[in-house]
């Protein structure tokens, strides 16, 4: 009974507000009458739209990021920003979280995970900044009742607890970054890899594809694996280290992103050595204009918006009472200087 | 007579300002709730007040040991390096040695707190600036933390260990118990203990502590020791939090720690702290994170707004304080 | 007086009832001040009592509420110390802090650099002026000579230099004598009577009475805020001074008792260290043992080896007739050898903690239940020792920052009588204190001579060894030169020139 009264007494509470012209205090209800648990969730579920997934009658999206200020992150959570603010506009949903800061920490995407928990999210896309480190997000929100994409790059866990993983294909796009290597350089040569952060699934991935690959073509001879950690700078001086170790029989550098990829050649055509095959993944604004200008032969484009794009379809099923597919993955594009207009903003 | 109404108003405005001094900045802390409160009702559950002490516990222990560091006029850059270091010792020896949680732990803690004493002893021994000390200790650590761990993660499976983290004992996660009980500990030894009184003593005047009987040596040696010892516990946190051992976290995160010092009164010039200032400082910096989550505010944004609301809590404080 | 008031013409400078407050505090309140052409005018008054907040308004560091200042009879009004300057005021700080790493010359023309083209230092043309400049003055180093490597007294001649060399009508001294030796006093007094013959009018504001006597033509006297009256140097006394000075009469200058002198407590042999060489000495209980000499010959610098802060090199120390080894000062503390330094800001107090804190710092080892502190234990000594040593603080939390000179000096002084010391140093233990803090201190030594406490004292000021001590040994260029006894003095056979011709190493 006391606790019947209780819930009451909330109600008019916030019926008072509401009337005083606080509008926005909507939310007040579903968090203050969660705890009054039994009596008050019959009619909760009376107002549950399908899809609702914790039963408060709102539909919260909870969007953490990689991070915001990488560039490849950039137009994904750009993309993530337009499209969540469109399904608010059209009343799909009721309310996101806005684009949360992962800082490419996992600490600070655990501590996300709590804030999307406290905020009664409902589904939650992530990015996740390490595959074993973020895991604990992943968990987390899982235990929390809450339905977890996870986007880009696996955690130990997606499998079995997320709703869906969107993600690339990161072996094949391994395989694209060889295959365009061959291809330029028929004789074969010499080569250096410059490396993501390791342990990434992308890097390993990436680097199995190429591997697989170039295990075939023993005219090429892998004289170098750098750690770049995704890095520009230490991809363009591992580039300028061993053009001046090997000279002529370099051939190429592989790199597992494109930023390294652009940096890496910008400083052989700086040393007149234009003719070294530089390739990466991603598919960022400063490769692509690179080869539209000519000054690099190819990037191999990650669609990242489109994977944010899979992970949006994948809620939209849920709420529409269907379910989703389980993984998406997205294609790989080569861009060269033939297709370049079309992904260059 | 003159001389007493100026006494009278004297004591009164000392008092005001002893008053604004202590809790001045609790004010700032108690309006910042207020305000996001308002706007964003979820934050005013239990839960997510929960959330925040337990997500900054690991900047507490840092916050802790950078605070000792500060008021003995010195600094240590070196915390977020020893995160790593920690980290990787743990993921090393439980996953690849498969040695006992306690084991693991005691070691990792004993290695953090030797890096602390040798901050300690090369600041006190050879009176070398602790920013730089500690700025190059800081890449040695790390590297160790690279050579331990191969440059890669070590994933930790072992749920015993990640129940660290995670577990709770009647409503309150495990790291707020450490918080409560580091919290406590630390009040006693900088406000109830002799070592504390040093520490002051020390970062105010040296050469008077030195005259008093003072050794500098021991008391840095036991300044640095705490901090290192505290971003161990710190480290021991955030892996079973995480779940994985690396080389590469904990970058950056002396800044968080220093700036809820700042923002708890401890002077830069040292001789000033207060265990409670820096526990508001510390939650200050959790909510500030939270909050704008919380209510929504454009990421993009959020660097600008914590750089301006760490600023004018000061401002605020300051001006408190001088009227 | 007040018919002289009027008269222009006869005052170089004129305040007419300057009123000053800090928030609630009212540090001047309808001030007025007279000064002659090439006269030296002394300021005399308690700490506190409103000197240095009216001369600095006259140089511009503060803007009075209320009252006007006249300069060679016309309206004067500066914003700071550098349009001072070129107004023809300067002022010579008690505490000089000059560039370290700046040369005379450069210290000289700060802010009014010799340039080319009014971009580029005329090194060359300023170091010639500056060497001209010091060359009138007699000054013994080269202008290119750095700050740091001058003594106190030389650094304070630069300032004064540079304040001639300003044409500087008014020259403004606060406590000029205070880190000076007799010699070095001397020296200063023969510079002033010189800028005084030249028609510059001096403002001296001192604590010490013989100097007044001796270099100034007319007195001002403050109390609280106020200006109490003018008088003439000629004919006035030293306690009527006093007495208008702190509105009631000091009987005693030095309330020296005499009393039971015991056993030898501490005794040192041979001691050599840096700056002093086979100093050998014993002190007893009761005694006052007094130290003079010059600054610099070594009087400091044994006692602050003796307390550890400095190595010896070679000698023996004996405690209660036991050989000791002292290396820090935790050491002597433990011993029972206390010692207040001669510099309180750099070695005496943390300024920006509380008087409690500071009061406990040395004794915290012994002041303790199990781990924890015993704070009850701790703030009824600390209250008892406030009581003891009429310290006069708000409250013992305050900071002592907040506290005037003399309570500072009781707030160390305090911190040693805690650790119950069988032999305590006291180095200059009187400097930059006001009178009455002065004699409070020189009663409080008396006292604990007389609780069985050997007290050593080092002071600079004749008189004030002559009056303390039971015996006093003269310090000549790092080593003992004689010794006298309290007895001498009485009967006459010791006097202020015999001690002084001892530490200018004569008899």
């Amino acid at each position: 009974m006391k606790k019947k009264l209780l819930s009451v007494l909330l109600c008019a509470a916030m019926a008072t507000t509401m009337v005083v012209g606080c509008g926005a205090k909507e939310e007040e209800a579903p968090a203050a009458s969660a705890p009054a648990a039994g009596e008050t969730k019959e009619e909760a579920a009376d107002a549950a739209k399908a899809g609702d997934v914790n039963g408060d009658g709102k539909i919260i999206v909870g969007y953490i990021s990689k991070n915001i200020v990488d560039p490849f992150h950039a137009p994904i959570n750009d993309y993530a920003e337009e499209t969540f603010e469109a399904m608010k506009a059209e009343g799909k949903i009721d309310d996101w979280t806005g684009v949360l800061d992962g800082e490419t920490d996992p600490n600070k995407q655990i501590d996300r995970a709590t804030d999307c928990i406290s905020k009664n999210c409902d589904y939650v896309i992530i990015l996740p900044a390490e595959a074993a480190a973020s895991d604990t997000a992943v968990t987390q929100m899982n235990d929390a009742g809450i339905k977890v994409i996870v986007v880009n790059s696996k955690t130990t866990s997606t499998d079995d607890v997320a709703l869906g993983y969107v993600g690339p294909d990161d072996v094949e796009a391994g395989r694209m970054l060889a295959n365009w290597v061959i291809e330029n350089n028929p004789e074969g040569g010499k080569y250096i890899h410059c490396q993501g952060v390791i342990g990434n699934s992308a890097q390993i991935q990436r680097g199995e594809g190429m591997a697989e690959v170039m295990a075939s073509h023993p005219e090429f001879e892998m004289v170098g694996e750098s750690a770049c950690e995704w890095q520009a700078d230490k991809a363009a001086n591992a580039a300028s280290d061993a053009i001046s170790k090997y000279g002529d029989e370099l051939v190429a550098v592989i790199c597992d992103n494109d930023d390294m990829s652009s940096a890496a050649q910008k400083t052989c055509n700086d040393a007149g050595r234009s003719d070294i095959t530089c390739v990466g993944v991603d598919g960022n604004q400063n490769p692509l204009q690179m080869v539209k200008d000519g000054e690099m032969g190819a990037t191999v484009l990650q669609d990242g918006p489109g994977q944010v794009g899979g992970a949006v379809t994948m809620i939209e099923a849920c709420l529409a009472g269907e379910t989703p597919e389980k993984e998406i993955m997205v294609p790989f594009v080569l861009v060269t200087k033939d297709n370049v207009d079309q992904y260059l903003k | 007579m003159a001389k007493n109404g100026e006494k009278v108003l004297g004591i009164e405005k000392d008092k005001f300002r002893a008053f604004m001094g202590k809790y001045g900045i609790s004010v700032i802390l108690f309006f910042m709730m207020i305000i996001i409160g308002i706007v964003e009702p979820a934050f005013r559950s239990a839960n997510n007040m929960i959330n925040v002490a337990t997500q900054v516990s690991i900047n507490a222990m840092i916050a802790f040991g950078v605070c000792l560091a500060l008021t003995t006029e010195g600094i240590d850059l070196s915390v977020g390096a020893q995160l790593a270091l920690v980290s990787c010792i743990l993921g090393h020896t439980i996953v690849n040695l498969g040695w006992g949680i306690p084991a693991a732990i005691i070691v990792a803690l004993a290695v953090s707190t030797a890096w602390g004493v040798l901050n300690g002893y090369m600041i006190a021994k050879f009176d070398m600036f602790p920013f730089v000390v500690t700025l190059s200790t800081q890449l040695i650590i790390r590297g160790l933390a690279q050579v331990i761990s191969g440059g890669k993660a070590i994933p930790i499976t072992n749920d015993a260990f990640k129940k660290i983290y995670s577990m709770k004992i009647g409503p309150l996660p495990f790291p707020i118990l450490v918080l409560i009980l580091v919290t406590v500990v630390m009040y006693i030894l900088l406000h109830w203990t002799k070592l504390g009184r040093y520490i002051f003593a020390v970062g105010d005047n040296v050469n008077a502590a030195i005259a008093s009987g003072v050794s500098v040596m021991q008391t840095k040696l036991a300044v640095y020791a705490l901090s290192g010892f505290l971003a161990g516990v710190a480290g021991i946190i955030f892996t079973a939090k995480t779940g994985s051992a690396q080389s590469n976290i904990g970058v950056g995160y002396e800044t968080d720690a220093i700036a809820a010092c700042v923002l708890g009164g401890t002077s830069f010039s040292g001789g000033i702290a207060t265990i409670p200032g820096v526990v508001i400082g510390i939650f200050i910096i959790g909510f500030i994170y939270n909050g704008m989550n919380m209510i929504g505010i454009d990421s993009y944004y959020q660097s600008m707004t914590k750089g301006a609301v760490i600023i004018l809590a000061i401002l605020f404080d300051k001006i408190m304080n001088k009227k | 007086m007040a018919e002289t008031k009027n008269k222009k013409g006869e005052y170089v400078l004129e305040c007419h009832g300057i009123s000053k407050a800090f928030g609630g505090t009212q540090a001047l309140k309808d001030v007025d001040l007279f000064v002659r052409p090439g006269e030296v005018h002394a300021l005399l008054g308690e700490n506190g009592a409103g000197k240095s907040t009216l001369m600095k308004c006259i140089i511009g560091l503060h803007k009075q509420d209320e009252g006007t200042i006249e300069f060679e009879g016309k309206p004067y009004s500066v914003k700071g110390p550098v349009e001072a300057l070129k107004a023809g005021i300067s002022m010579i700080h008690q505490e000089l802090n000059p560039e370290p790493h700046l040369s005379i010359a450069e210290t000289i023309f700060l802010k009014r650099e010799n340039t080319k083209g009014g971009i580029f230092l005329d090194k060359k043309a300023q170091n010639e002026r500056a060497e001209a400049i010091l060359k009138q003055f007699g000054f013994p180093h080269s202008a290119k000579t750095l700050m740091q490597d001058l003594t106190l007294a030389q650094m304070q001649m630069v300032e004064i230099i540079k304040a001639v060399s300003c044409d500087s009508r008014l020259i403004i001294m606060d406590e000029p004598t205070s880190s000076l030796d007799s010699e070095e006093t001397e020296h200063l007094f023969r510079t002033i009577r010189e800028l005084k013959a030249k028609g510059v009018a001096i403002i001296y504001i001192s604590h010490r009475m013989e100097e007044i006597f001796e270099i100034c033509d007319h007195v001002s006297i403050f109390r609280d805020g106020t200006y109490v009256g003018e008088r003439s140097m000629e004919g006035v006394t030293r306690d009527e001074l006093i007495s208008m000075m702190v509105g009631r009469k000091v009987e005693n200058v030095f309330p020296k008792t005499d009393c039971e002198i015991g056993d030898v407590v501490f005794k040192v042999e041979g001691l050599t260290g840096k700056g002093f060489e086979n100093i050998s000495f014993e002190v007893r209980k009761g005694e006052i043992l007094g130290i003079s000499g010059l600054v610099g010959s070594g009087r400091s610098e044994t006692m602050r080896a003796i307390f550890g802060m400095d190595p010896i090199k070679s000698g023996k120390m004996y405690l209660d007739g036991k050989e000791i080894t002292i290396k820090k000062p935790s050491q002597a503390i433990k011993a029972g050898i206390c010692m207040v330094n001669e510099d309180r800001k750099s070695f005496g107090l943390a300024l920006h903690r509380s008087i409690r804190e500071n009061m406990a710092l040395a004794t915290l080892p012994t002041a303790q239940k199990g781990l924890l502190l015993d704070k009850k234990k701790e703030e009824t000594n600390c209250v008892e020792m406030g009581k003891l040593l009429s310290l006069k603080a708000a409250s013992i939390e305050h900071e002592a920052l907040s506290l005037s000179g003399g309570n500072q000096q009781k707030v160390v002084i305090a911190k040693w009588l805690l650790a119950n010391p069988k032999v305590l140093i006291l180095d200059e233990p009187t400097r930059g204190v006001d009178v009455g803090a002065k004699s409070e201190i020189h009663n409080l030594m008396c006292e604990f001579a007389a609780k069985g406490m050997a007290v050593i004292m080092i002071s600079s000021e004749l008189p004030e060894v002559m009056g303390m001590s039971d015996r006093i040994l003269v310090y000549h260029e790092g080593k003992i030169n004689g010794e006298v006894q309290r007895s001498e003095i009485l009967n006459g056979n010791e006097n202020q020139e015999t001690i002084l011709e001892r530490a200018f190493g004569g008899k």
